[in-house]
């Protein structure tokens, strides 16, 4: 008789049923004492220029505070327990990683993320939580959000351009001194180039600089038509933008149209001295100058000896400015406001402590009382053959 | 406003020289193996990155780094060919989908081991051309003479010397080419690997001309896809022409028309000609 | 065979209640919707030969479509989805038009209607006053149903989605199967096998690619609005050309010989991601390699092979048996 495949597939339905039965209870197991905290960053993909070093940093953090022991709050001893899913940049695999977070591991405490569209996949979402959870991240889309109706599970953990302690307006102050009469916006086509467009022209028209802006599209490579353009009327700096990507041609392709003063408010300074041979001026502002930070600040050496140990590799300076978002300070931040508030549970008190301290660590972290990071930062100046001139700004 | 529009066309003439190397390469294994490679888009960027690697990183002389990107990527030809596209020879619809399969795995391979951030080349020939008013940059202008001179040099060969005779007779007729004592399997390979080469090439000097990355080959890819079509599949000379069309066509449109849809004209005028007159521009042999 | 079946539909319709992990519902949740679109998919390129890079479009407008007659008719998520079926099923018929009437074969066929997705795509990714643009619509509206015994219940938590998927799904294939095994689908299998020659047996080839086209699309239109409002977040992206790739390789992997297959590729393919923990560039490999193994290796996909091994063991099983039974009667 034939029944032993029928009986083979039998045994694999069992099976089946068995393994869907495991994965089912797996989620239900709680540990003593721990606080969990989870981490929504782009690791791996194109966008994990901007995700990578935050959730390295995170990963370091949750070690040294694991490994001395832990800490305690309201007399018991806590451990911290990170989860910390890539996403890729993709919002509609954040969106599933969030949920997983929320519902299954029960994590009250989220850094990131900072890509605005996986932000605006996931805050509607969260919003159920308000007054449950926090979620420390550094996305532009953020700074919109904070202080609207249900939206209180917002920190923003990056500076903002605007305001008396902003980057942008002391940079643009400092382009009104040297008697800049004209400027040249160049941004991508999207959202986040027409926010910069936003933020910025208000702060040039209020000192006398005037603006012309033009638009480019994102994945754009050959820029002769429009920085032509814009070279006719001679301003005296371009401001391109946003991401590194196009920096880079929009520099090299400027400098052949005899364009060679560049204002940057995003971005790093690698196209800048990549072109040092052609360039008069890349005046850029910077979370903070690693290089030269390194020989003054104790803690920042610590920390880039710490990070070769522990990821046995070589320390990407490049990158390490993106640290002053949902990183390495934030966690002990995070960790000394749960001792002020006196728990670990109660998120409101757990905020108001946030709000109300200042934290030392790489940087100087505060927040204003929307919950917008405030912290110091670097303007570096590259000139022609790569000298870089470092100004180091401390807000009040 | 005549130097911007002057100055436009000679940068589309530039630009469309790197659409048609990659037009003539699709254009070749289209008429020799009965497929297209998609995957000359990943292959170009192949050629992008050694080229920039060899250059920035080992210090190469950049004539060296060319050559032996170049030769690195038709190495990587013959590897894709006779572990894949041996097994679908004219069967087109399994070839596309191969060779986009292809992209994934090389874009990841050249991901894993230089990093997904964009590079970018020093500087190989630094400063301009002025002509009458309008600004060349030394390096682009050399490197579309280069282009040229290799798509014409290739079209001469298959015009005027024996094994470019074979492969026009195979396209026509490939079992009496057979007969005639061409070497088809090694034909239809050869044929493979030098569009590789082809777009290894223009991979190669694209690096020293913008900043790199692991995704801009498939808009290259699509270009020449577009420029091959338009020419008409199966004439590389036509290729060339195509590949400069499309690239003054984009630049002039840029100026007059919104530039978000800058692609989307290349499209456009590639559905019209494919249902107007299929056979392309300058009527292909297939 | 028959019990297989009826064993696996009974598991699929218990899964909720035996398993108390959300995420292994969500999985099967994504499997169902994407296998609609998938399914929907074979019937034009498995079975009717076509290869078609338009699906994402249709997957993609429908979920845009079905937004905007929300947000600006003030209709409810199911007259939405309506409009945006109904949206699809025009531009695909005038699309498909285009293509079939120009006989446009294969390869160019493919190339046109790659054309068409990139210029949906672009004016979706442009025309940010209707789309929002790069940075995509959030959609916190559930969308509700009323069922009889039931009463009006919102489509939130998992378990719900599960069953509507399952539904949609199930519905699809019922729906294919009824048209493939009727006369319009043997004319499918003509023009997929030579479409000349079909053409000189008398079908009217252009009206049935056309169908097959109209009707694929459509299916995906429901898949795109079901998968929007599951996730809860809408972007230019669904209609991109990676989305497109991801539906044929389900088909291909599954198996694009039977209807089935692609539930079955999907299933495989949505796992996959979370089964194994890799990079970005880890897993964009793995897919390409899956696909290009599926094609040189297993033609007939996961499910396809599958089924003709057990053709095959049921056949030599009968073989045996027939022997066994010579041989005591021959003890005998």
């Amino acid at each position: 008789m034939t029944t032993w495949h029928h009986d083979i597939a039998r045994a694999a339905l069992r099976c089946a049923g068995a393994t869907c039965l495991a994965l089912g209870l797996a989620g239900t197991a709680t540990a003593q004492n721990v606080v969990k905290i989870g981490d929504l960053e782009a690791q791996t993909g194109p966008a994990s220029v901007f995700g990578l070093m935050p959730s390295q940093g995170v990963r370091m953090a949750v070690n040294e505070i694991n490994k001395d022991g832990g800490f305690d709050v309201a007399g018991k001893r806590y451990t911290l327990q990170l989860f910390s899913p890539d996403n890729q940049g993709n919002p509609q695999q954040a969106l599933v990683q969030v949920k997983k977070m929320l519902e299954e591991e029960k994590v009250q405490y989220i850094f990131g993320p900072y890509l605005s569209n996986v932000f605006n996949a996931v805050a509607p979402y969260m919003q159920q939580y308000n007054g449950k959870v926090l979620l420390m991240g550094g996305a532009t889309a953020m700074h919109w959000a904070l202080g609207k109706p249900n939206m209180d599970f917002l920190i923003k953990t990056i500076p903002w351009d605007t305001g008396t302690s902003g980057y942008g307006s002391m940079m643009v102050d400092l382009l009104a001194k040297r008697g800049v009469k004209k400027v040249a916006i160049l941004m991508q086509n999207d959202a986040g180039g027409k926010a910069v467009v936003d933020i910025y022209t208000p702060m040039f028209k209020e000192r006398n600089i005037e603006v012309i802006t033009e638009f480019f599209e994102p994945n754009t490579k050959d820029f002769t038509s429009v920085l032509a353009k814009l070279a006719a009327a001679k301003p005296d700096y371009l401001f391109p933008g946003y991401t590194d990507t196009a920096l880079y041609d929009i520099v090299r392709q400027a400098t052949e149209v005899g364009l060679t003063h560049f204002f940057i408010a995003r971005g790093s300074i690698g196209p800048g001295m990549k072109n040092a041979a052609m360039i008069d001026s890349y005046l850029a502002y910077v979370p903070k100058y690693f290089e030269q930070a390194e020989k003054t600040q104790p803690k920042v050496a610590k920390f880039i000896g710490d990070y070769k140990t522990f990821y046995k590799t070589s320390f990407p300076y490049d990158q390490a400015p993106q640290c002053a978002t949902s990183c390495y300070d934030h966690v002990f931040m995070l960790v000394d406001a749960m001792k002020k508030a006196g728990s670990v549970t109660d998120v409101p008190k757990v905020k108001a402590a946030l709000l109300s301290m200042r934290h030392q660590g790489l940087w100087n972290i505060r927040y204003d009382a929307t919950g917008e990071a405030i912290e110091d930062f670097d303007i570096v100046e590259i000139h022609r053959g790569g000298k870089a001139d470092v100004t180091h700004i401390e807000p009040k | 406003m005549t130097q911007l529009i002057l100055g436009q066309l000679i940068n589309g003439v530039i630009v469309g020289t790197l659409y048609g190397i990659v037009a003539a390469g699709i254009t070749l294994t289209f008429g020799i193996t009965g497929i297209v490679n998609f995957a000359l888009g990943a292959f170009m960027t192949l050629g992008a990155y050694m080229s920039w690697y060899l250059t920035d990183r080992v210090g190469l002389a950049f004539p060296a780094a060319i050559v032996l990107s170049v030769l690195a990527t038709m190495a990587a030809g013959v590897v894709a060919d006779e572990a894949l596209f041996r097994h679908t020879r004219n069967n087109l619809i399994n070839g596309l989908l191969v060779s986009i399969g292809l992209i994934s795995v090389m874009q990841a391979g050249i991901a894993m081991t230089w990093t997904a951030t964009p590079q970018e080349m020093h500087f190989v020939l630094p400063g301009v051309v002025q002509v009458g008013g309008v600004v060349v940059p030394k390096m682009k202008g050399l490197a579309a003479l280069i282009l040229l001179a290799v798509i014409l040099c290739t079209y001469a060969a298959l015009t005027r010397t024996w094994v470019g005779r074979a492969a026009f007779a195979y396209a026509q007729n490939p079992e009496a080419a057979r007969l005639m004592g061409v070497r088809t399997r090694l034909l239809q390979s050869g044929a493979f690997v030098y569009s590789v080469g082809l777009a290894g090439l223009g991979g190669a000097l694209y690096a020293s001309l913008y900043s790199i990355d692991t995704g801009f080959g498939y808009t290259y890819v699509l270009k020449g896809i577009e420029a091959a079509i338009l020419a008409g599949i199966g004439s590389v000379g036509g290729a060339l022409v195509g590949g400069i069309l499309l690239g003054m066509a984009e630049a002039i449109g840029s100026i007059f028309l919104p530039a978000a849809y800058k692609d989307a004209y290349g499209l456009v005028a590639l559905v019209l000609i494919l249902v107007l007159k299929p056979a392309g521009i300058f009527g292909g042999h297939k | 065979m028959r019990v297989l079946q009826l064993l696996a539909a009974a598991l699929l319709l218990a899964l909720p209640h035996m398993v108390r992990s959300d995420f292994v519902l969500t999985i099967f949740v994504f499997t169902f919707i994407l296998g609609i679109a998938a399914v929907s998919f074979n019937l034009i390129f498995g079975f009717t030969g076509q290869l078609s890079m338009f699906h994402a479009a249709a997957f993609g407008i429908s979920a845009y479509v079905t937004q905007i007659a929300m947000t600006h008719l003030a209709v409810p998520f199911w007259a939405g989805l309506g409009c945006a079926v109904l949206f699809v099923l025009v531009i695909s018929t005038a699309i498909g038009s285009i293509c079939f009437r120009y006989r446009l074969k294969e390869f160019y066929f493919a190339v046109v209607t790659l054309a068409f997705a990139e210029m949906a795509r672009l004016v979706v990714l442009n025309w940010n006053s209707v789309t929002n643009g790069s940075l995509g619509i959030a959609l916190i509206d559930k969308p509700k149903l009323w069922l009889p015994g039931f009463g009006e219940i919102t489509l939130a938590s998992t378990s719900t989605w599960y069953y509507v998927g399952l539904t949609a799904l199930a519905f699809t294939l019922v729906v294919c199967h009824r048209v493939l095994n009727s006369w319009v689908g043997r004319c499918f299998g003509a023009i997929r096998l030579n479409d000349e020659l079909a053409s000189t047996l008398g079908i009217n080839v252009f009206r049935y690619k056309l169908l097959a086209f109209a009707i694929g699309n459509a299916f995906a239109a429901v898949a795109g609005a079901l998968y929007a409002w599951y996730i809860g977040y809408l972007e230019p992206d669904y209609l991109s050309i990676p989305q497109s790739l991801a539906f044929i390789s389900m088909v291909l992997l599954g198996g694009s010989g039977s209807l089935v297959g692609p539930a079955v590729g999907a299933l495989v393919l949505t796992s996959l991601p979370h089964l194994i923990q890799l990079s970005a560039e880890a897993r964009l490999m793995t897919y390409g390699a899956i696909l290009i193994f599926t094609i040189l290796v297993l033609p007939k996909g996961i499910w396809g092979t599958a089924a003709s091994l057990w053709k095959r063991l049921q056949g030599s099983g009968r073989v045996l048996a027939s022997e066994s039974q010579a041989n005591s009667v021959e003890a005998q």
